[in-house]
């Protein structure tokens, strides 16, 4: 083939753009430590890694509501260990209440029930951020508004909220509720915390009517039916604590799951993704080798000319 | 003889000259001087020969190959503006994945350092889980409107540089049709000058030819054509089944038109026939602007009037805080116009997240909003809001990525026909060179040959002294 001076020339030019692109390409790779940047350098890659990234997304929002509802799990917990100290110590007033005792004692025994009911309304209006936790779904008013007599006693509990729940997605399909309603008379649905038709839970109304027996001084009354009434009460209490140890042990379950998870997901996005930082240098060598070699055989060759040797 | 030998002699010197001078000029074809020995007179000896003559200054091209290198420029053409759109197209969706050097998450960053559109969409859903959570929060729907917002300035701002692409695509093919009807009529010219200065000379006009060929390369890189070659020596071009070009006269020229969908095509002006073509970047500009960025422009239509109707659709059957029901979330049709009800924007407690007007705890329509996120959606063929626009994106990649591989292919292709034609037409020194050395040489013989005659006249003349 016949090769002019230009065809050197052009040929260089031709040769150094292909390296120098391969180098710049693999320059990148290193430097990123990616095999794919743009959507066009692997579309197939590209799709898996930007699902794999969805995937991760939803995962990490599974894990904020995963954590949202762990810090709630602690204020329904305070909340439910605050009512079994008002229960227990209700149901040990409920027994320390005899016969034995004068009017006066027990009146003294009255006034604590009393803070026994202020104090269990209070849990049961327990507030977390600016929702209601026990109020079932109707979280933006306290779950209990309680009357007061002429002496200024607590009376009439009345539950306002619903028994609902508000179920938040800890998995894919998989939900769960930590706060249960503070009373559900309905018979069906999550157990009520201080009142519950089917364990014939009824803390409060219980409370007020030992304080009623209390200060009627009628202990036969007290015995007969506060006694029993509030060991009912703290049964439910019970069940309660369970359910809410059993809870929070799926919520850890869950999130040690969506941590390996998250850590599966983002292996293979960097099994699509990252360059094999090796193979790119030993590559990026070889390509400046050749850059190099056709730079220095160039300048060597377009150098010289016919015109070099006449004069 | 001598004086013929000498002025054979010297052209050869100057068409060399010319070779030389015109040696980094890539239209020139290399010229070579013909000779041939003169008649010859016939006498008693039989014929005898009167020397040298120079016959013709003949251009040294390879028509086969000149015709594949037009037609393979129409072919660079074609996929280089293809190219440069779709790399528009890749930068303007933000998608470019990449690593965050901390966490060693692939995340998608736009250009503006912010994250791309698939990532808003994911935002989106997942505020709607967070409000699930607390659904009464202020701060909770607070965030769901910013993801909203947020989601739906990126897909406007994403049709817009779509339109804006279109837009510049429309305005580079009415560029090249004014390139096309001026390198036309250039030609015409070319032809007429040909006609002109070869009739009834026999010789070729190579300079006018060089460039003529200059400017059919030139317009093979806009469209593709035919060409006839007519024995006068000018040249017809067909563009698209049209004669625009016969001999010297321009029959026809090229002339966009809108046919009423804003897409701008072609038509020759005086008989308004469409001129559908295969190559050329008009045609290039053409095919990706109704190609591959319309898929995407109507990928994100879809998602934006997918994602209207199915988060209002569900969001109007919710309550707000106030127990307030039927409001839509988000308003518009398309991705141009995809916004947040400004209502909801002014009132976050507006938001309808609760499925039971008393309770404003209940998140019922929160999380069915949340759930959309994994649902296949009808009117998306049964994908997913994330998997449909996954494949938007990594159908333009696809579209992208095969043109640069058939680029890498066409620049080899290319790469070989221009040495073709360099070895060919290609003009070298140092062969110049050594030509102009045989031209001196033989120059100063021929004038040693009027010196010997002129010595062997005097000496005859001499005789008698």
């Amino acid at each position: 083939m016949r090769v002019t001076s230009n065809s050197f020339n052009n040929a260089v030019v031709d040769q150094l753009n292909r390296l120098s692109s391969k180098q710049y390409a693999l320059q990148r790779q290193a430097a990123t430590g990616q095999r794919i940047e743009n959507p066009s350098d692997n579309p197939d890659a590209t799709r898996q890694v930007l699902d794999l990234k969805t995937r991760l997304q939803t995962q990490g929002q599974y894990q904020n509501n995963i954590s949202a509802l762990s810090s709630q799990a602690s204020a329904v917990y305070s909340a439910i260990q605050g009512v079994q100290r008002a229960s227990n110590r209700a149901g040990e007033i409920a027994i320390l209440a005899d016969g034995t005792k004068s009017p006066d004692e027990l009146k003294t025994y009255a006034t604590e029930v009393n803070h026994l009911i202020e104090q269990a309304v209070q849990q049961g209006n327990t507030k977390f951020g600016d929702t209601y936790l026990f109020g079932g779904t109707k979280s933006d008013k306290p779950p209990y508004v309680l009357g007061h007599d002429a002496e200024g006693r607590p009376t009439n509990p009345t539950y306002q909220g619903n028994t609902n729940s508000a179920p938040t997605e800890i998995s894919e399909g998989v939900s769960i509720s930590i706060a249960p309603p503070a009373a559900n008379s309905s018979g069906s649905g999550p157990r009520g915390l201080l009142a519950d038709d089917r364990s014939g839970a009824d803390l409060l109304k219980h409370l007020v009517s030992l304080r009623d027996h209390l200060l009627a001084g009628d202990t036969a009354a007290i015995s007969s039916t506060d006694r029993p009434a509030l060991s009912r009460d703290e049964d439910n209490i019970l069940y309660h604590v369970a359910d809410h140890g059993a809870l929070t042990a799926r919520l850890e379950a869950a999130s040690t799951a969506a941590t390996a998870q998250n850590q599966s997901v983002r292996k293979s996005i960097s099994q699509q993704t990252d360059a094999d930082l090796a193979d790119t240098l030993v590559q990026l060598g070889s390509v400046q080798t050749a850059y190099q070699a056709a730079l220095q055989s160039a300048a060597k060759l377009m150098g010289t000319s016919l015109m070099d040797y006449i004069r | 003889m001598g004086t013929r030998a000498l002025q054979a002699q010297r052209q050869g010197v100057e068409v060399t000259g010319q070779n030389l001078a015109n040696v980094n000029n890539p239209a020139y074809a290399r010229q070579r001087l013909i000779m041939r020995a003169s008649s010859s007179q016939s006498g008693s000896m039989g014929s005898q020969g009167t020397g040298v003559q120079a016959v013709s200054i003949q251009q040294l091209r390879d028509t086969l190959n000149d015709r594949q290198i037009r037609s393979e420029t129409s072919v660079s053409g074609f996929l280089s503006r293809q190219q440069s759109a779709l790399q528009n197209g890749q930068a303007l969706l933000g998608e470019t994945l990449q690593q965050d050097p901390q966490t060693g998450t692939i995340t998608g960053v736009a250009t503006s350092g912010s994250n791309g559109i698939l990532s808003q969409v994911n935002n989106l859903f997942n505020s709607f889980q967070s409000l699930s959570t607390s659904p009464a929060s202020q701060t909770a729907r607070q965030s769901v409107l910013n993801a909203s917002q947020e989601l739906a300035a990126r897909l406007r701002s994403a049709s817009g540089r779509l339109s804006d692409l279109s837009g510049s695509l429309n305005d580079s093919i009415t560029a090249d049709t004014t390139k096309t009807n001026s390198l036309i009529t250039d030609i015409a010219d070319l032809n007429n000058q040909i006609v002109q200065a070869e009739a009834g000379t026999g010789s070729t006009a190579n300079d006018l030819r060089d460039l003529r060929q200059q400017k059919l390369e030139g317009l093979s890189s806009l469209v593709d054509y035919n060409t006839a070659d007519n024995p006068d020596g000018s040249v017809n071009i067909t563009i698209g089944g049209n004669l625009l070009v016969s001999g010297g006269d321009v029959l026809d020229t090229l002339q966009t038109y809108d046919p009423g969908s804003g897409s701008l095509m072609l038509r020759t002006a005086s008989t308004n026939t469409p001129v559908s073509l295969t190559g050329g970047s008009i045609q290039g500009a053409i095919e990706v602007r109704d190609g591959a960025l319309k898929d995407l422009q109507s990928g994100l239509n879809s998602l934006a009037r997918s994602l209207i109707t199915e988060i209002n659709q569900v969001h109007r059957s919710g309550y707000d805080l106030s127990g307030n029901t039927g409001a839509d979330l988000l308003t518009g049709t398309s991705a141009a116009n995809i916004s947040v009800n400004a209502a909801i924007v002014a009132d976050p407690r507006k938001l309808q997240a609760s499925g039971d007007p008393t309770a404003a705890g209940d998140n019922q329509t929160a999380l069915a909003l949340a759930r959309l996120s994994s649902q296949p959606i009808t009117s998306l063929g049964q994908q997913t809001f994330a998997q449909q626009y996954t494949a938007s994106v990594t159908s333009l990649g696809q579209a992208l990525n095969s043109t640069n591989t058939r680029i890498d292919d066409q620049s080899i292709v290319q790469s070989m026909l221009l040495a073709q034609r360099d070895s060919v037409s290609g003009v070298s020194v140092d062969e110049e060179m050594t030509n102009m050395m045989k031209y001196q040489k033989a120059f100063e013989a021929s004038a040693r040959l009027v010196t010997t005659v002129s010595e062997m006249l005097d000496s005859v003349i001499n005789l008698k002294r």
